[in-house]
C-alpha cells in the first residue's frame, strides 16, 4: 500500500518540477558491417540501424506514457566511424555521415552520434580523413554528431590533434556561417571521453562496448532546485551539508525512475541495459536550468564567488545520490553546464558574471566542461586550440572527463548575440583575452606526456 | 475447517482490536488477516480467522456482540465463501490520483468507469475537505488493469472523465512510486 504522502510528492516531481527521462540512447555497434567497399559498409549500416532502432521511438513512447514519464529524446549512438570505417577517405566519410543522417532521419530519433574518432596517442589513416570530412559533414546533414577524444590520463594530450581540431572547427563554423556557425555546436573535443555518453553531442558508442546498449540520460535541474526551494521555505536555517542531503536524495529519485524506464525499454527492444547517466541537463525552458540551482542556494547569480563551491557540492551529491540508486552508473554523471542551452546561465554571460575562465575554472569540479560556448567569429584556429587544450589539462591531470563545445560564429563580435534555435538555445558572445596570443605554444605540436596520475598500475 | 470474516464498525476509541482479539482467542480461533482504518472518528476493522470444529458461527456470533455490543460496536460475521466467484486476471499495477473541488457524484463517476473496464480497485484513499485546495480534495486509486483492456484507450476515457468532472488527473504506473520512495 502506498502512503498518500509518497503519492503526491511523487506526483508534484512528475507534474510540476519537469521530471522526465532526457535520452533513451541505443548504442550500435558497426564492426560487424566494416567492408573495403564504401557502398557495402552503408548498406550494412544501413541495415543494422533500420533492424536494430526501428521501434526504438514507438517503444519509448509507449513506456513513457505507461509510467506517466515522458521520454524527451531518443537517439542513437554507433561505434566510432574512424574505426569502424577506417579504410576509407574523407569523400567517403561524408558519403557515410549522409548515410547516418538518412538512418536517423527514418527511424525518427533526431540526433545521431559518432561521426567521430580516437586520437589521444595518435592517428589512423581513417580518424585524419574522419577529421578532414567533419567540416562538410557536419554543414550537410541535420542530424548527426562528432565527437573527437584527443586527450587521455593514460596518453596525455596530442596537440597535433588539438591543433587539427581548431581548425576544424574554424572550417566547420565558415561552412555553417549562415545559421551562426551552428555546425560547431554538433562537435566536441573530449579528454576521457566515456564510452556509454548517452547525451549529445558526444554519444557514441564505445569499442568494448555490447553489440547494442540502451543507455539512459536521466535530468531533472528543475527538480532539483524546487526540492531545495521548498525545503529552504519550510526550514530557512538549513546548512549547506543539510541542502546537499537534499540534493542527494533527489538525484536517488530521479535516478530511480531513470532505471526502472531504460530497463523496460531495453527489455521491449530486446537488447541488453547499459548505464544511467545521471547529469543534470538543461534545455532552454523556464524552470529546467542549472543556474537557477545556483539562486537557490544563496548566490545572485551563477558565475559570481562561490559559484565553484556551490558547483562542486551539487555534483558531488548527485554522484552520491545516483550512485546508491543504481550499480550501473556512467557516462558523464555530473552537471552540465552548457551556456546557451540554458537561460539562466546564457543571461549570466551575457550579463558579464560569466567570463572563459571562470567557466573553465567551474569546469575543474562538474562534469563535462566548456559547452555551447559562443565566440567571436575572428577567434583564430590557434586560440581556440589553446582554449581546448587548456581545458583537455583539467581532465588528464584530474582523471576526469572533459569537454570543448566551442562555437566561433562567423561574422560576429563579443556582445553580439548567436542564435542556434531548439535546444541549442542562444547565447551571448564572450571575449577571449590575449586574443592570438598562443599561436606560438599551439604550433609546436606533439604529445604532452601522460602524468604521473598515469602510472596507477 | 472453517473461516469467517468479522468485520467490526463503530466509534474509535482504544481497545477495540484488543475487545475483538479476546474473544477470537478464548473461543479458540486462529486469525489470519487483521486490517483496520480510521476514517475521521470512525473505526473499521476487518479479521479473518479459521474456527475450530466444535465452534458454532452463531455462538461466536453471540460471544462477539455480548463484548462489542456495550462499546457501541456493530459486528458482522460471515462464512467466507470458495474462491472463484472473481479470480484476478493477469493484470498491472497503476496508481490514479485526482485533484480538485469537491462536487458529488466524484467517487461514483470515475468508478463506473474503472467498473466498465473491468478495472479492480485494491486500495482507495479519498478525502474531501471542501474548498479549492488541491491538496484537500483528493482521490488516490490503486488499481489493477487487466492485461486484456487496452491502456491507451482507458487512459483516454479517464482522462476525458477527469476533466468532466473537473478533476487534475493523472495515471502512472505503481512501480515509479515504489521507485521513487523505496529503497
Amino acid at each position: 500500500m502506498l502512503s498518500h504522502r509518497e503519492v503526491l510528492a511523487t506526483l508534484e516531481m512528475l507534474k510540476n518540477e519537469h521530471l522526465d527521462v532526457r535520452t533513451v540512447t541505443l548504442g550500435i555497434s558497426l564492426f560487424d558491417c566494416a567492408s573495403d567497399d564504401p557502398s557495402r559498409f552503408i548498406e550494412n549500416m544501413r541495415t543494422k540501424i533500420g533492424r536494430l532502432a526501428a521501434n526504438l521511438v514507438s517503444v519509448c513512447d509507449n513506456v513513457g506514457e505507461r509510467f506517466g514519464i515522458p521520454i524527451v529524446n531518443k537517439r542513437i549512438a554507433v561505434s566510432p566511424i574512424a574505426v569502424a570505417a577506417c579504410p576509407f577517405g574523407p569523400e567517403e566519410m561524408v558519403r557515410i555521415a549522409g548515410a547516418m543522417d538518412r538512418c536517423a532521419r527514418d527511424v525518427g530519433v533526431d540526433f545521431i552520434g559518432g561521426f567521430g574518432a580516437l586520437v589521444e596517442k595518435g592517428f589512423t589513416k581513417g580518424d585524419r580523413a574522419l577529421i578532414e570530412a567533419i567540416p562538410e559533414a557536419l554543414a550537410t546533414t541535420e542530424r548527426v554528431c562528432s565527437s573527437v577524444n584527443v586527450a587521455s590520463t593514460r596518453a596525455g594530450i596530442n596537440m597535433d590533434a588539438v591543433y587539427l581540431m581548431g581548425k576544424t572547427i574554424k572550417r566547420t563554423a565558415e561552412m555553417t556561417r549562415d545559421r551562426d556557425g551552428i555546425g560547431c555546436a554538433k562537435i566536441c573535443v573530449f579528454a576521457n571521453i566515456p564510452e556509454d555518453v548517452p547525451f549529445m553531442a558526444g554519444a557514441y558508442l564505445g569499442v568494448g562496448e555490447p553489440d547494442s546498449v540502451i543507455n539512459m540520460g536521466v535530468s531533472g535541474p528543475g527538480v532539483v532546485k524546487k526540492a531545495i526551494d521548498r525545503a529552504r521555505a519550510s526550514n530557512p536555517r538549513l546548512d549547506l551539508g543539510e541542502l546537499s542531503e537534499i540534493i542527494k536524495r533527489t538525484a536517488f529519485k530521479v535516478t530511480k525512475v531513470g532505471e526502472l524506464i531504460g530497463r523496460h525499454v531495453a527489455k521491449e527492444l530486446e537488447v541488453t541495459f547499459g548505464v544511467v547517466d545521471l547529469s543534470l541537463a538543461p534545455t532552454p525552458n523556464v524552470g529546467d536550468s542549472v543556474g537557477e540551482i545556483f539562486q537557490s542556494l544563496g548566490l545572485s547569480r551563477i558565475g559570481v564567488p562561490g559559484t565553484t563551491a556551490a558547483l562542486a557540492m551539487i555534483n558531488d551529491a548527485v554522484k552520491k545520490g545516483g550512485a546508491f540508486a543504481s550499480s550501473y552508473v556512467g557516462g558523464l554523471s555530473g552537471a552540465f553546464i552548457p551556456v546557451s542551452e540554458d537561460l539562466n546561465i546564457a543571461e549570466s554571460a551575457r550579463l558579464g558574471f560569466l567570463s572563459i575562465e571562470k567557466l573553465e575554472a567551474m569546469t575543474s569540479v562538474c562534469s563535462v566542461g566548456l559547452d555551447m560556448i559562443a565566440l567571436a567569429g575572428d577567434t583564430s584556429a590557434e586560440t581556440l586550440s589553446a582554449i581546448i587544450a587548456d581545458e583537455m589539462a583539467i581532465g588528464v591531470i584530474n582523471k576526469k572527463t572533459t569537454a570543448a563545445r566551442l562555437i566561433p560564429v562567423p561574422g560576429k563580435k563579443a556582445g553580439e548575440k548567436a542564435k542556434f534555435g531548439g535546444l541549442l538555445g542562444e547565447a551571448a558572445i564572450i571575449p577571449v583575452p590575449g586574443l592570438d596570443g598562443s599561436g606560438g605554444f599551439i604550433t609546436l605540436g606533439g604529445r604532452i606526456p601522460a602524468p604521473t596520475q598515469s602510472l596507477t598500475n | 475447517m472453517k473461516k469467517i470474516i468479522v468485520s467490526v464498525l463503530g466509534h474509535d476509541r482504544p481497545g477495540i482490536i484488543a475487545a475483538v482479539s479476546d474473544v477470537l482467542f478464548r473461543t479458540g480461533c486462529n486469525i489470519e488477516d487483521v486490517s483496520q482504518t480510521i476514517l475521521q472518528t470512525e473505526f473499521a476493522g476487518i479479521f479473518i480467522a479459521s474456527l475450530p470444529d466444535s465452534l458454532q458461527i452463531q455462538n461466536l456470533h453471540a460471544s462477539l456482540c455480548e463484548k462489542l455490543g456495550p462499546m457501541g460496536l456493530s459486528v458482522l460475521l460471515r462464512e467466507m465463501g470458495e474462491t472463484g466467484l472473481w479470480d484476478a486476471p493477469p493484470s498491472d499495477p497503476f496508481v490514479i490520483t485526482t485533484l480538485g473541488p469537491d462536487r458529488l457524484g466524484l467517487v461514483a463517476r470515475i468508478t463506473e468507469l474503472l467498473a466498465g473496464y473491468g478495472v479492480n480497485i485494491s486500495n482507495l484513499k479519498a478525502v474531501f475537505r471542501g474548498g479549492e485546495n488541491p491538496q484537500a480534495n483528493v482521490m488516490i486509486y490503486e488499481i489493477d488493469i487487466p492485461a486484456t483492456v487496452d491502456q491507451h484507450a482507458f487512459r483516454e476515457s479517464l482522462y476525458e472523465r477527469g476533466a468532466q468532472l473537473g478533476l487534475d488527473i493523472s495515471l502512472q504506473h505503481r512501480d515509479i512510486f515504489e521507485a521513487v520512495h523505496r529503497i
